[in-house]
């Protein structure tokens, strides 16, 4: 079925259908993918991508019987159950959550470039079904963990959440997504931070092969303010993590990190975009993978200088190990920088394991694989000692334990 | 014989590196192999370590009534063999005390010998770093990150310690070491000698010998030994340079 046949014919499941401006943009949207179609070779959006998963999908969306549970059992720690991407509303002095509201979908999904650039943002403005919108109150520090459930198998879900950190705000994040459901997320956070406001966010993905994962973010920053996103994908299923950043306010900071654990054949494609638009702002691009069977995975970085964004610093970096032949690993990153005054780097470094190190390590008495693990752990041990949250530590451990145990 | 080199033959990338080489050392017994720079040494020091890369051609090794082919690099190091580097390898993020515990305990495991517990490892490892005059701050960082040419070779001879091998192969250990590194280094090495282990020392120069003294010197020259016997080889050496074996 194609884009349009599957949109009316679900249309009444579909957030605000009844809406005229929403209407008149999601025809545009239907033009564009009539029009363009899907051309592999020069969208970065469809890399290794299987159309017949995500483009020609069969839609499916319920609402569950089971409710989302908010809990803040502990001062300023608020713990939230989204089942298939819906949230109940919640508010007290520090938080409000509230399912989105058509004002909200303009945000970052009318965005020109997106919308020639990214046919699952359009996907997900086209099909949105869920979603909400957290506002963290002026001058409160608060901890949010979200675990994202999904109830059934074959679900389409098309979900768009709204952040908004309040000026002098500081928020700690973390969303968990471990999904054993045969099903597909495609997920777009809008993150607003303003002034002098703080947002450190985690994402864990640990889904079971069957589920596909879809998650775009932009996050646009006020002057003052730093948003910090780590990333760690442990999942066996597809994984897109594309985040966008915008540092629109004087001396605000992005810094977008991933770390991906693939295997057997499964696919990841990862991209960060971050655009200095105003002078003393400072970003940072990191990705690292470890591939091992058959797994591929691609990273583009990017950071664009805006003329008016003098003293600019902007770094990234792209670092993998291919622990087998037939593990594949692309690696594009991209400076357009416009200011004079700028301080900006980029680096990508893939292959396999130092030989070297593993000679060194085994002439003291150590197994091959033991060698192996050891450098593996030391190829993201930078990662993973910066994390200053405990329990995050230790579930990421666990993880990285579990990925290492099939290591050979 | 402790270790008995027989014949060997070896090589690299198409390129003949060992030709026929004849070597037998006893227990107790400190070996010196000179030689220019391409002769093989270390070449050999690398296939005795159990270095993948080479292709053996002719000939055995026996180390301990093992046929030395018949283990793997690891199995070798858990026998008792050390390889001192030339050019240790930095290895970011692999902390230095967790590294070496776990390798003593691989050694004392294939020994059929009871794991030493992390306290007994920290009181060891502090006091042969003290020996060694290495500062207890630079065993919580990642092995030889960062360290200096000196700090690496004495990084190798505070492993060597802790391991306590039957063979200690010493490749050009002396190799950017000043005279008080070098002095620091080689008292470690005469520290561990007994009647009980070896020493397979590969050198350039005489100098490193002034501190350890060899009971057997060997020359080098492509890919074989060409002549053998007591320190007054290595004094020859130093005065007439390594032409005249050529």
């Amino acid at each position: 079925m194609n884009i349009q046949d599957n949109y009316l014919k679900n249309k009444k499941n579909i957030f605000f259908s009844e809406n005229k401006d929403i209407q008149t943009h999601r025809e545009k949207l239907i033009n564009i993918f009539e029009n363009d179609g899907f051309d592999k070779k020069n969208n970065e959006s469809l890399k290794n991508i299987n159309q017949k998963n995500f483009i020609d999908f069969k839609y499916r969306y319920l609402i569950s019987e089971e409710t989302s549970v908010i809990n803040n059992n502990q001062e300023n720690n608020y713990s939230i159950v989204s089942v298939n991407g819906q949230c109940s509303s919640f508010k007290d002095d520090k938080i409000e959550i509230t399912k989105i509201l058509d004002e909200d979908y303009n945000d970052f999904s009318k965005n020109d470039t997106i919308e020639n650039n990214d046919h699952f943002v359009n996907l997900n403005s086209l099909f949105l079904n869920s979603g909400f919108k957290i506002v963290i109150k002026k001058n409160n520090n608060i901890k949010i963990k979200i675990s994202n459930i999904i109830t059934d198998d074959d679900l389409t879900i098309f979900q768009k959440n709204n952040y908004i950190c309040e000026e002098g705000s500081s928020l700690n994040l973390i969303e968990e997504y471990e999904n054993k459901n045969n099903s597909t997320s495609n997920i777009l956070n809008v993150i607003k931070l303003e002034k002098n406001s703080q947002l450190n966010h985690f994402l864990i993905q640990d889904n079971s092969p069957n589920h596909n994962l879809i998650i775009t973010s932009h996050s646009s920053c006020k002057k003052d303010s730093t948003y910090t996103q780590k990333v760690y994908n442990f999942s066996e299923g597809y994984v897109r993590n594309f985040h966008y950043s915008e540092l629109i306010g004087a001396n605000s900071e992005a810094d977008l990190q991933g770390i991906f654990f693939l295997k057997d054949n499964n696919t990841s494609n990862n991209k960060t975009f971050v655009k200095h638009l105003a002078e003393d702002c400072k970003s940072n691009q990191v990705y690292k993978g470890i591939l091992n069977d058959s797994s591929k995975a691609t990273y583009f970085s990017n950071t664009h200088v805006d003329q008016v964004a003098q003293k600019t610093e902007g770094y990234q970096l792209s670092k993998g190990i291919l622990l087998s032949d037939n593990a594949s690993y692309f690696s594009k990153p991209e400076l357009k920088i416009y200011a004079d005054d700028v301080k900006c780097s980029h680096g990508s470094t893939i292959g396999p394991i130092d030989e070297n190190a593993i000679f060194y390590l085994r002439s003291r008495g150590m197994s091959k694989i033991a060698a192996t693990k050891i450098l593996i752990s030391s190829f993201i041990n930078e990662e993973l000692s910066s994390i200053d949250n405990e329990q995050m530590s230790e579930i990421i451990q666990k993880k990285l334990v579990r990925y290492l145990s099939k290591v050979k | 014989m402790f270790l008995e080199i027989k014949d060997l033959s070896v090589k690299i990338e198409n390129k003949n590196i060992l030709k026929s080489l004849n070597l037998n050392i006893n227990k107790g017994e400190v070996h010196a192999i000179m030689g220019p720079n391409g002769s093989g040494k270390s070449t050999l020091a690398n296939v005795l370590a159990g270095k993948e890369d080479y292709e053996i051609l002719n000939g055995r090794i026996n180390f301990k009534d093992n046929d030395l082919f018949d283990l793997n690099i690891e199995e070798r190091a858990q026998e008792g063999m050390f390889l001192a580097f030339q050019y240790p390898v930095e290895i970011p993020g692999v902390n230095i005390t967790p590294f070496l515990y776990s390798a003593i305990n691989s050694k004392r495991k294939r020994m059929n010998e009871e794991e030493i517990d992390n306290l007994s490892f920290a009181k060891l490892l502090k006091s042969k770093a003290s020996d060694l005059g290495i500062n207890i701050d630079m065993l919580k960082r990642s092995v030889n990150t960062g360290f200096s040419g000196g700090e690496k070779k004495r990084y190798e001879i505070l492993q060597m310690s802790i391991l306590n091998p039957d063979l200690a192969i010493l490749d050009e250990t002396d190799s950017g070491l000043d005279i008080d590194a070098l002095k620091i280094v080689t008292d470690g090495v005469n520290k561990l000698k007994t009647k009980d282990n070896s020493f397979l020392i590969i050198t350039h120069y005489q100098k490193l010998l002034d501190y350890i003294k060899p009971d057997y010197v060997h020359v080098m020259v492509n890919g074989s030994i060409v002549k053998s016997g007591g320190s007054e080889i290595a004094a020859e050496i130093e005065k007439d340079g390594f032409q005249k074996f050529q």
